[in-house]
Formats: structure tokens, sequence, C-alpha cells
């Protein structure tokens, strides 16, 4: 065996990959799909979402995005303890989720609502934390519609406009629950330095960051012509 | 216990949709991306970024937001023609007549109410008859060299191919040019001259594999934003930007070097560096021994810019202008990228010269990291030219002066061509003033608003016996046209277009043609025929195989070829390969194989400031619009985050002129006078301003000197003086005429 790669299973198939080479994409290129909401292939690997936690025997489930394979390693990406855990996820990240998600309603690919569809989740059992302080919604920009309240804080609005476009505008800001992104010093997004290139936009897995065009739309994909 | 968020659709109009791959109509990039429209492809719904070579999925904001204005209700749906009481030509609405007190509506495009009611709807055939009838008369009658044509780098290069095709076979005449003249004319110029080619030596993307770029003239996060991207990310990874320009770029925030040098003093500033990195010997003596001529000469004419000489000329510090050559020189890897603030001058070609020994003496050309890329501008600015827009050349710069070339071309078109050189843009204006050029066919292009000088624009289109404009809106320059056809917007067009990294991509029909609209290349096909021409065509393709027959450079490429993602050109093996991404990596296209170097001198602006007029004025582009604004000012996104003309003016300048932020201003120059606000912005140096180009109302080439590059005959748009006053409120009521 070669010093540069691995030698690992996932879900039971055998697979070497480079040394280095994330799970996440170890599992990829294998056909495994591994639920992620924070992770894009065109970004950076940042671990925040955690739904993308494999089971590898260890003491606590790892984040396959940021987790490198190791050499022997056994990963089971759908155990029934990994299973629960994104549940679990899902049902927090769902409690304080807005009653409508434009991006849902507008081109149903709202990936946190998707996913909760995937795991039959139907109803939430927490309390909504946001009741009595909404994050607020931001219609300054005249193109991108800021839903705050949608936010999951999962940062690829962040790199989109720091890592793929630099235009560094945007951030976090805030601690604990009042976390948000946050135009320059938090400003609203349309007073800002931004430049509208849309990229937060396009990247924003949830109903944080719409396209205003789509407000009184609703597109349904036509079959192949 | 809550239930999950279920979507509002009901309130919503439900749409089917598809997407359509295709490519941004807008800037040099050219970007990939996909258009979502409705099934009958009446509506764009929104952009999505491709994976394409020059953009990976990014796009920015025209290209993201700016898509509307092609299904605005202002499209031209009807041919029309001119009718009788509108004759004598005059302009039409009170901004393009030159009028202060007619009414001003806020959007600054032209009235419709004011001047459509000059012209009437006609058919097709009666259109296109009148046409073909005109300028065949006006050929017949005066010589070909009495008409001259206007294509456009926004078309296709099937598109371009043809009109050429048409003026050269049809017109019987070398007069056809386009924006080509008010953009990179000089640096092409310089290019043939010292490279042999007019494209780049290598994609804006293989930046990442230069130790050190230059960055002179341009401003790539406002013209070239996509491509900013990748500048500003490789500029993270440790690539050391020089920044030249007299206006400080956003880009200047990565800067290793930022250089803002005095307006018109950029020969000063690359004698100077070239003088440091022959003194400090970082020169590559093996590449300017095999692959360059004309050293000893560069060597001589350097001497004298020492840095202390060019540092105080040019206002910058002599360390920095010495590290800027230290970070150029010959053991590093540099790119040299250049646009409209090197080649705008009347010394463009000068400029272009420098630059180029700069890469050459520093043996920074044919490998990976280092190159030649003058940013070009629109999306289709390279492959225009290569199609052969151009009045000296045929396609792929064949010069129509060689009587070899020009007996190639009579047997491949079939018929007898002029072996005279064509006039340029500006001067085919002159010649409509002097009544030498009396009959013009434009097809997209605005030179009313994007011409020098526009009281001289004016009067040599009022002075036209016959003007034809093809495009999608009332244009400024409609204004003053007998007959006005209706064609197809960019989201209508099958067609391929070339970036400004010679990569040559496929665009796709979107949208439907609205009305009675019809396809550019049918219609530059349908007046061929009327003059005698033979321009029978089936298909967009067929005419792009006919192109690349006659061009060495564009050689296995089809539109089958092409596919999805498109080639770079060259490309010798399209089965295997993407084409070249680096070109010239043995030898130039030069006779004898070696580049030839052209030392230049600095000289002096072709107008200068006095104490009437003692500031200079740059004229420019801004992230939100496109050059006449014809498009950009009808896109609803764009022109609600940008909806008005301003001029940018040092603060301390400001205290001198009695300006505050947000005041009304004159602004004047030997040749005209507009009114605007005042933005004060510390971007601009002390001594200068800018006004961006695309707002009528407030024009900014009323003020400009029309004085042209002797080799480019590109206009000198970013050096002319002007005086600024303060208006009063009373005085701004007046003017406003509100």
């Amino acid at each position: 065996m070669s010093n540069d790669t691995v030698k690992l299973t996932i879900d039971g198939q055998a697979t070497e990959v480079p040394a280095g080479t994330s799970i996440w994409d170890a599992a990829r290129e294998l056909g495994i799909d591994i639920p992620v909401l924070c992770h894009s292939t065109r970004m950076r690997p940042v671990g925040v979402c955690r739904m993308c936690v494999v089971d590898t025997g260890a003491r606590n489930l790892q984040a396959s995005c940021v987790r490198p394979c190791e050499d022997g390693m056994e990963v089971d990406t759908r155990s029934e303890k990994v299973e629960k855990h994104r549940r679990m996820l899902l049902e927090m990240l769902l409690a304080d989720y807005p009653e409508d998600s434009a991006r849902d309603a507008a081109t149903g690919d709202d990936e946190l609502l998707n996913m909760a569809r995937d795991y039959g989740i139907t109803e939430v059992r927490l309390r909504d934390g946001a009741s009595g302080r909404p994050q607020g919604v931001d219609l300054s920009s005249p193109v991108i519609a800021v839903d705050h309240q949608a936010c999951i804080l999962c940062d690829r609005c962040v790199r989109g406009c720091n890592e793929l476009q630099h235009n560094d505008v945007i951030t976090r800001s805030g601690k604990g629950y009042g976390t948000r992104i946050a135009f320059d010093l938090n400003t609203p997004m349309g007073e800002s330095t931004c430049v509208s290139c849309g990229e937060c936009m396009a990247v924003c897995p949830t109903g944080a960051l719409t396209n205003r065009a789509l407000a009184d739309l609703k597109l349904e994909p036509l079959g192949s012509d | 216990m809550r239930k999950i968020p279920g979507s509002t659709a009901e309130t919503r109009k439900a749409v089917g949709f598809k997407g359509v791959d295709s490519l941004c109509p807008y800037c040099g990039v050219g970007c990939a991306l996909t258009y979502r429209v409705d099934g009958e492809q009446t509506q764009i719904l929104d952009v999505t970024g491709r994976d394409g070579a020059a953009n990976s999925g990014r796009l920015c904001v025209k290209g993201r937001y700016g898509y509307d204005y092609a299904m605005h209700a202002q499209r031209l749906t009807k041919p029309l023609i001119r009718r009788e009481e509108s004759y004598p030509k005059t302009a039409l609405s009170a901004d393009v007549k030159g009028e202060r007190g007619g009414k001003r509506k806020a959007g600054g495009i032209v009235d419709y109410d004011d001047v459509m009611p000059h012209f009437r709807e006609a058919t097709w055939e009666e259109a296109l008859e009148l046409v073909g009838r005109k300028l065949a008369g006006i050929r017949d009658t005066h010589g070909g060299d009495a008409l001259a044509g206007f294509g456009s780098a926004k078309g296709s290069n099937e598109e371009a191919y043809l009109f050429q095709k048409l003026v050269r076979t049809g017109f019987r005449t070398n007069n056809v040019d386009h924006c080509t003249r008010l953009c990179h004319a000089s640096s092409v110029a310089a290019l043939l001259e010292g490279v042999g080619s007019g494209a780049v030596t290598n994609v804006v993307r293989d930046i990442e594999n230069a130790d050190t770029a230059l960055l002179a003239g341009c401003n790539p996060t406002d013209n070239h934003p996509v491509a900013a991207t990748f500048i500003k990310e490789a500029a993270e990874k440790g690539t050391k930007l020089v920044i030249v320009n007299t206006r400080r770029p956003r880009l200047a925030d990565h800067a290793a070097i930022y250089l803002q040098i005095h307006p018109g003093t950029d020969v000063a500033l690359f004698n100077g560096i070239m003088h440091v990195l022959i003194k400090e010997d970082l020169l590559d003596h093996d590449f300017i021994e095999q692959r360059t001529e004309g050293f000893d000469e560069i060597r001589e004419t350097v001497e004298e810019y020492t840095p202390e000489v060019v540092a105080n000329l040019c206002g910058v510090d002599k360390d920095a202008l010495i590290e800027a050559a230290r970070l150029l020189g010959a053991d590093h890897r540099s790119m040299f990228f250049w646009g409209m603030g090197i080649s705008q001058h009347t010394h463009g070609t000068d400029n272009s010269r420098c630059i180029i020994a700069m890469a050459m003496i520093t043996g920074n050309v044919g490998k990976p990291g280092t190159g030649l890329h003058p940013l070009r501008g629109q999306n289709n600015v390279q492959g225009a030219s290569d199609a052969g827009l151009i009045p000296m050349v045929y396609p792929d710069y064949q010069p129509v002066d060689d009587p070899e070339i020009q007996k190639k071309f009579e047997a491949y078109w079939n018929t007898e061509l002029s072996p005279n050189p064509g006039l340029t843009v500006t001067e085919i204006m002159s010649g409509a003033l002097d009544g030498s050029i009396k009959g013009m066919y434009v097809q997209g292009e605005n030179p009313f608003v994007s011409d020098p000088d526009t009281n001289k624009v004016r009067k040599g289109l009022m002075a036209l016996d016959f003007l034809v404009v093809q495009d999608i809106f009332m244009t400024e320059t409609a204004e003053f046209a007998d007959v006005i056809l209706p064609g197809s917007s960019f989201m209508e067009k099958l067609g391929t277009y070339t970036n400004t990294d010679r990569r040559v991509q496929i665009g796709r029909p979107a949208l439907a043609l609205p009305g009675d609209a019809r396809q550019d290349w049918e219609l530059i096909c349908e007046i061929g025929k009327r003059m005698g021409a033979d321009m029978a065509y089936h298909s967009v393709s067929e005419v792009f195989d006919e192109f690349v027959a006659c061009t060495t450079e564009y050689q296995n490429l089809s539109h089958e070829v092409l596919g999805r993602d498109g080639k770079w050109y060259p490309c010798h093996d399209p089965a295997n390969s993407e084409g070249e991404r680096i070109v010239f990596s043995e030898s130039f296209p030069r006779p004898n194989g070696k580049a030839r170097l052209v030392a230049a001198r600095q000289s002096p602006p072709h107008e200068k400031t006095d104490a009437e007029y003692p500031l200079v004025l740059n004229t420019g582009r801004m992230l939100e619009h496109w050059h006449t604004g014809s498009m950009t000012r009808r896109s609803t996104a764009l022109h609600t985050i940008s909806p008005e003309a301003f001029v940018e003016i040092n603060p301390n300048d400001a205290v001198s002129l009695h300006v505050t932020d947000g005041q009304m201003v004159e602004v004047r120059s030997r040749r005209g006078t507009i009114q605007l606000k005042a933005q004060l912005m510390d971007r601009v140096a002390e001594g200068s301003v800018f006004i961006p180009m695309h707002f009528r109302e407030a024009c900014a080439n009323v003020l400009t000197d029309p004085a042209v590059d002797p080799q480019g005959k590109i206009p000198s748009f970013k050096y002319s003086a002007v005086s600024i006053v303060p208006l009063s409120d009373e005085a701004r009521r007046a003017g406003s005429g509100s």
C-alpha cells in the first residue's frame, strides 16, 4: 500500500483514497450521499451544521465533511445512532423556522425542508425558540430578500461572499441565540457595501436569502423537451 | 406540537419552467449560465451560474439580475420608416437635440412619446426594399466608399462575419468598423505590431500560477467582476498585485503596490520600471536574445527615465516604483493585464507597446503564470474583431491592402473587393460631417452616446442622406434614422461568442422573438440580397463554418465541436483538447518568429488643462451599467441600484470649487456642458474628475476630446480638460426645466 493513500470501508464498501480525503468526499466517490446543509462542493468545508455526521466507532459522531479518512476506518453513514442524531438536529433547526420559506415556495429547493421530508418529520416536538424574539426580515436590497428567521448559520453565504467572490461583506454578528449573519457592521443589506452579485442567494440552502424577482411565483419544472 | 412549515404557494402564480444553457450578454469574461424560462419562452424567470471555464458558477449583478431588458415593453417589434413630415432630419427628443429646456423623464432613456410619432410602421418587405434601394443607389451614384457600416461587438461571430461580408461585397467598401475602435484598438495595433496577434496570450484564471500581476488602467471589480474574483483569490494565495491607475480601483485593497499616477503619464512609468529592470539586471537575457528584436532601442530610450525623474513626473513614490520593478522582474512569473486606462489615450498604442516590452524583456510570455492580457470589454469584441469588423483587415486580421490576400477573398466570396483600407469609427463620423459618407448601416451600436464629442456626432448623423439602424430599442442614434429594423436581443439568438480568454462559446436562444422582430443575421443577409451580394444561408452554423474556413485561428471548430462548454482557440485536436490556454510558447506569429520591441517616449496629452479648464476628466464604466445604457437602464434591478449620473470629485478639490456632496454641478469642456450630481470621492486624485459614460442625460461624451491615437485611431476618452461650477438651486431649476 502506498503511503499516500488510506484504505477504509464505508457502509461495508471497501475503498482506497488519497490521504487527507474527507469521509464525505470518499463516500461520494462510492455513490453514497451523506446529507449536508453547510457543505458545498464549491467551498471549503467548515463542519458547522453537523448534519453530515457519521459513525466511525469513535466516542463521538464525526462530521464527515471535515473528518479525513484513516487507514482501517469502518464508517457507517446511516446507523441508528447517526439517523437519530440527524432527526434531532432537524427538529432543532425547524423549531424556530418560519411558517413560510420563500425558497420552498418559489423553487422548491429549500434543503432543510426537503431533508425534513426525507426523514419523514412532520411535527416538531420542541418549543418555538423564536417566540417573542423574532430575528427579522431585511428587504433593503432590491434583488435579495433576507429572512434572518430562516437562517441556520451554515456559513455558506459567508464563504460565498468572502471566499468565492471575495467581496468581504457578510459575516456573523451577535452571540448565543442572537447570532445572525450581518452585512458589514450589521447594516441593512441594501445600505452595505454589498455589490449584489447574488452568490449568497445562490448558495443559501434555506429561505434566508432568496431572489426577490421570484417573490410571487412558484416555479415547476416542465418535462424535458 | 408545531407542524412543519408548509409552503404558501396558493398565493403564488405557478409557472412551468425549463432551463436554457447559454451565456451572459454583458462583458468579455464570458460567464456560462442557465436561463430558466417559461414554456412559451416569453419570460426569463431567473438565472443560475453554470460551471463555465471562465466563471465556475460565479456571476455578477449584471449577469444574475440584468436580463430583463430583453422583455422590456419598449422593445421594437415592427419595422419603422421615418414620416415624410419629419424631414429634414433632426434629433427628435430634447436630450438628443441637446436642448436644456425639454421635459426630462426619470430613467434617462429615449422618450418614446417624443420620438415614435415621427415614424410609421411598415411591412418587412417595404422596409427592406427601401434599405436595399437607397444603399445601392448611393453605392451606384457615389461609389461604395460613400457607404459605411458599424457592426456590433455585442452580436455573435456569425453576425460580425456576415456584417463585414455585406459591407465588403454588397456596399463594395472596407468602411466597416465597430466599438473595438473605442475600446482596445490601440492595444490591438501594438499587439499586431509587436507579437503578430491581437488576442491574449494567456487566460485570466492562470493568474493563480503567477508570482506577480500588473493591472494597469483597468478596474476589474466593476468591469470584469467575475474575473476580479479570481484575481482577488490569487492575491489571497500570494500573487502580488501591482496596480497602476489614476482612479483608485477597489482591487487596490488587495494590492502589494498601488501606483496612483498622474493622468497620461503611463509611458513614463513603464519606461521607469524598465529602467530599473535593466539597471538591476532583472532581465531574461535568453528570452531577449532568442525570442525578441529591438531591445537595444528599448535600452537606449529608457536610459533617461530614472526612478527619480519618473517618480516626480508620475507623482508616485520612488521606492514603490523600484519595488514594482523588482516584483515584475525576470525571477518572477508575471502576468500583464490592462484596460481602457491604457488604450483610450492619444498615446494608447505607446502605452501598450511599453507593457508588451516589459513582459518580453522579463521573459514573461508563453509560460504558465505569465502573459499579456488586454481585458476585453464587450462579450464578443474579441470575436467581432477576429471576424473582420475592422476596416483594415478581413477575417483573422488578414490585411485588405495585401494583393494576395485580396485575391484570396475575391475568390472566396466570388466578387471584386476594394483594395483600399476603410475608415474607422471616428473617421466615418467625420466623413458624414464633410459629406464624403452619405449612407450608413448601424447594427446594434449607439454612436450618439458612445462616440467622443456628441455635438459633432449629432451633426454627422443629421447630415447623412440615408441611415438604417437595426436595434432592439429606439436608441439615441436611431432618432436620426430613415429606417429602423427591429432586431434580436442576445436572449433570442443562437450564435458563438469569443471571450477575453479566446474561449469560443455558444449562446442559445432563451426567449422567442417579440412581435415581428427578426434575427439580426437574417436581416443582414436580406439587405445583402437586395444589394446583389451572395448571402444565402440556411443556418447559423453554416455561417460559422464559412467564417472558420477563411481563418487559421478558428480551424477545427464548429457548433457541434463547441457543444455546451466551448473551446479555446487555437484548438488543434477538439476531440481530446479544450484548446490552448497559453500561446506563443515557442515562437510568435511574425515573419521571423520573434517579438518586436518598440520603444516609446512620454508625450504630452493632446488637450492640456489651463486656467479655464483646470481639471482632467476621466470617463469609464460602473458595475451596474453597460455602455450607452440602452440595456441596463431598462433593467429594473440595475436601474434601481444605480439610477442617475454623477461626477466624482476629490473632496479637497470640492472645497476650492465650493461644491458639496450631492450638489448639482455643471461640467464644461471646450466642446460642451452637462449638468449632474457631484459625488465627493477620494478615489479620484486631486485635479481629476470621473464621469460614467452610461447616462445620456448627462452624457460624458459631450465633453470628451475627439482626438485619436495615430495608430489605433482610438479616441482619448481618458483625458479631456474640463471645469466645474456648482449650480445654485435656481440655476438647476432653470436648467432642468422642472
